[in-house]
């Protein structure tokens, strides 16, 4: 029952702490253009170019190209092509690291649907189920492999390239070897007592239904708890990156909407002028509005 | 001296004679003729008076050149105000210009160094560790977690935090806020979407709005002499109208043509403003610009009015107050003359200000469409409104990309497209367009002339761009073949023009320098004789 009610409160903080930061991050004012291009969602220009190289520009529509988008994010998130481009040597274990994640939420995702599935009433040898099932086991036993992997390969470059140590925190070593007990736990529980991962989909059936399953194995026990924390963990990290990323690329890189008379933009922009800052140096008068500072004369 | 290599950012607080030392066998390799670095200018090192009086601990090259301070208290009083100064900028009140970017970037880096490469600094300076764009960030983002989140110091040390912010710490970073152009090429390669390049214009601001600290050249004599005197450049109204009548004389001496500026016309359709320094320093430019609009028969206007004839707008590097107040005096210039759009001449932070920033600080009524001179300038040129003679433009030619204008801007094909149609020799740098090198005078620095910082931008943050420009030219590198690099902007012609007399490129290789307009002219029939000037030998 401990193990479920740390489970139930691993979830409850993930979704709060989570949420938490996305509203602080909704909450913050319209601030000035800061694009860098390419912007793909720029149609036609996948050189790097933006609307300003239309004559008259404010007179033509913007299209935005949806797809653009896509073929970009999709490379980027999936198999992390800026890091290959850019930092081959990181990449070998970045990649993994990553890929091996997805996969593994991918099995927990297969096995919470299993488990639904069961609760449903559908047999777990009808043929969606096994297919669900035999599903759940390449992804996790691929995910853990290569999360193994990553893991190990971030955790030898942070310690041994100069590059990494030198801006390296312990923190920075605790997340890494957090994470790899994680994965290396999920591999050996599946390698050694549960090589259908049935233990975890009737654990993750209990927790939905609120009935407690007992967990013989001591990896995979050790694997959910570790887990739990994990989620309890995560929304306090950086690792919130996985979110914070649209705010940083949508909201800020790729952010290059107009303020045309009328729009809800040139509302915004005139509600922070009204701001009042607060500012010391000596050609800034503190106190004032945005708006007044921007237009008094300067001593 | 601390050891050269490998440099800690929590190093920057421990107080010692200069945390490396500039050495130009470090600096990377230059292509020939350099190549065998003989022609290496000797780096001018501070004298032993500068250094007692100015803070030069970071690297011994001086750009802020902030006087040491008499007292311990004094010294504290710094640190108190730049700890204040960090803390508004986390404030949506003083800092809603920015906050989100900031938050965003000072709470998601991996610390991957991916970035590194990409900064034409680091690499240049044989990769010196303080020149990484992720050092000054994290010395920062290592102050605030520290000394502004609950817990900060308690925690300290395992979150990394464990910096001393003391006096040592602030006027290192005040320097080290002037070692990166703001090219924001690290934050193009960043995984994440974190700007290196964001967060050394945010500590600027610190420096400038809390301490009133900044580089003279872009504050006192820039933005303040700007609104004060009309320019930058110190050239006010009653001289500007001088120096237009002595441009007109020069444009019928060189073209025969009858030119006159058109001055503060109400309801033209375009206000052109120059970035003021090319009345002063490439007055052909302004020339050129005139002898176009005229040919193509454009309803356009200058303003005289202060601050109305100088595009330029150095807040953008340093200080939203005064990058405020003169994106709203452009705006409200162009209201008062009723004209349809403001057209930006060839000066790349002056696009990016006006266009791109400004466009959430020019509201309601002064809302004039802003728009780049290089797109209504391949309007013209590409679609026959002038009549033009490519073979006039016969020799080798190489295309510079300003950042403000393609990276962070977009402008990348009008230009291209003007001299692939004008320019028979053209050839592309490498990487160019959005991927291009900082020419090395970025956000500030190409007028920036204290102590010893000319010879650090020309040897150190120009070297990649002067790198560039040789490969480019390789083919034809004999000094008798004469090539031009064009560069259509201000800042990036000062810049170049700095590393080509540092490294006499003229003489050695024959490459000069020139706006995009000058060979639009160059090329025009009707004109007789070459607009195109090249150096003496």
């Amino acid at each position: 029952m401990l193990l479920q009610l740390l489970s139930y409160l691993a979830v409850a903080v993930f979704v709060l702490g989570i949420l938490t930061k996305v509203v602080k991050y909704l909450r913050m004012p319209i601030h000035v253009r800061w694009e860098l291009y390419p912007i793909p969602h720029e149609k036609g220009r996948e050189y790097g170019g933006s609307y300003f190289e239309e004559l008259n520009w404010w007179e033509k529509p913007i299209e935005k190209s949806f797809i653009g988008q896509i073929k970009f994010m999709v490379p980027e998130i999936l198999f992390v092509r800026g890091l290959y481009h850019d930092n081959r040597k990181l990449w070998w274990a970045s990649f993994p690291f990553h890929f091996g994640m997805y996969l593994v939420i991918g099995w927990l995702a297969l096995l919470l649907i299993g488990a639904i599935l069961n609760i449903a009433g559908l047999s777990p040898e009808s043929v969606p189920a096994t297919f669900l099932q035999s599903l759940a086991v390449i992804f996790g036993a691929v995910g853990f492999v290569l999360g193994t992997a990553g893991c190990i390969g971030l955790l030898i470059l942070r310690t041994f390239d100069g590059d990494l140590r030198a801006f390296a925190a312990p923190k920075d070593y605790f997340n890494l070897v957090f994470i790899l007990a994680i994965f290396l736990t999920g591999l050996l529980a599946w390698s050694s007592s549960d090589p259908s991962f049935v233990i975890f989909r009737d654990y993750l059936e209990g927790v939905i239904t609120f009935n407690p399953a007992t967990i013989e194995s001591p990896l995979a026990l050790a694997h959910i708890i570790l887990l739990s924390l994990f989620f309890m963990y995560l929304p306090f990290t950086h690792m919130t990156h996985f979110f914070a990323k649209y705010f940083m690329w949508d909201k800020v890189r790729w952010d290059d909407e107009r303020n045309l008379r009328g729009s809800a933009i040139e509302a915004k922009v005139k509600q922070v002028l009204n701001y009042r800052q607060n500012w010391s140096a000596p050609h800034i008068k503190a106190g004032k509005t945005w708006a007044e500072t921007a237009t008094e004369e300067v001593e | 001296m601390m050891k050269a290599e490998k440099i800690n950012p929590k190093d920057i607080s421990r107080p010692s004679e200069q945390m490396v030392e500039l050495d130009p066998a470090d600096f990377m390799k230059l292509p020939y003729p350099y190549d065998k670095g003989e022609d290496e200018p000797a780096f001018k090192r501070l004298t032993e008076d500068q250094k007692k009086k100015y803070e030069a601990s970071l690297d011994g090259v001086l750009a802020v050149s902030i006087p040491k301070p008499a007292t311990k208290e004094e010294e504290d009083e710094l640190v108190r105000k730049f700890l204040s100064g960090l803390e508004k900028l986390l404030t949506k009140e003083n800092n809603w210009t920015f906050l989100q970017p900031l938050t965003l970037s000072l709470e998601y880096c991996a610390k991957c160094q991916t970035c590194n490469d990409a900064c034409p600094i680091y690499v240049s300076s044989g990769k010196k560790d303080i020149y990484r764009p992720t050092y000054r960030s994290e010395a920062l983002r290592m102050i605030a977690n520290k000394y502004l989140k609950r817990g900060g110091k308690l925690f300290a040390k395992i979150a990394g935090n464990d910096i001393e912010l003391n006096w040592t710490t602030v006027a290192r970073l005040a320097e080290l806020a002037y070692r990166c152009t703001l090219c924001r090429r690290c934050a193009q390669t960043c995984p994440i979407g974190v700007d290196n390049g964001l967060i050394t214009h945010e500590l600027r601001k610190i420096f400038s709005q809390e301490m009133g600290i900044a580089a003279a050249e872009i504050h006192t004599l820039g933005s303040v002499q700007h609104l004060k005197k009309g320019s930058s450049t110190g050239l006010m109204p009653v001289a500007l109208k001088d120096t237009l009548e002595f441009l007109e004389d020069d444009i019928k001496e060189r073209t025969g043509l009858s030119i006159k500026f058109p001055l503060d016309k109400e309801g033209a359709d375009i206000l052109l403003i120059h970035n003021a320094g090319e009345y002063l320093s490439w007055p052909e430019n302004p020339m050129a610009f005139a002898i176009i609009f005229e040919a193509a028969g454009l309803n356009w206007t200058l303003s005289t009015d202060l601050v109305g004839y100088d595009a330029v707008n150095y807040g953008l590097w340093y200080d939203d107050v005064q990058f405020a107040r003169v994106a709203v005096k452009h705006a409200q210039i162009a209201k008062k003359l009723g004209v349809k759009k403001i057209v930006i001449g060839e000066c790349g932070h002056a696009h990016k200000a006006i266009s791109v920033t400004a466009d959430r600080i020019i509201n309601e009524e002064i809302n004039i469409p802003r728009e780049s001179s290089m797109t209504l300038l391949e309007d013209l040129v590409c679609n026959g409104k002038l009549n033009l003679d490519p073979k006039k433009n016969d020799f080798p030619v190489t295309l510079h990309d300003p950042c403000n204008m393609v990276r962070l801007m977009g402008v990348v094909e009008p230009q291209r497209n003007i001299i692939r149609k004008i320019c028979p020799q053209f050839r592309e740098m490498e990487p160019h367009g959005v991927r291009n090198y900082c020419c090395g005078g970025g956000s500030g620095f190409a007028i920036m002339s204290s102590m010893n910082f000319p010879n650090w931008r020309s040897s150190i943050s120009g070297r990649m761009k002067f790198k560039q420009i040789l490969e480019a030219f390789q083919d034809v590198i004999d000094p008798g073949i004469k090539k031009m690099v064009c560069a259509p902007c201000s800042n990036c012609k000062g810049a170049i023009r700095e590393i080509f007399n540092y490294y006499n490129a003229w003489e050695k290789c024959g490459i000069s320098y020139t706006g995009l307009v000058e060979f639009i002219v160059n090329a025009m029939v009707d004109i007789k004789e070459p607009y195109i000037e090249w150096p003496e030998i």
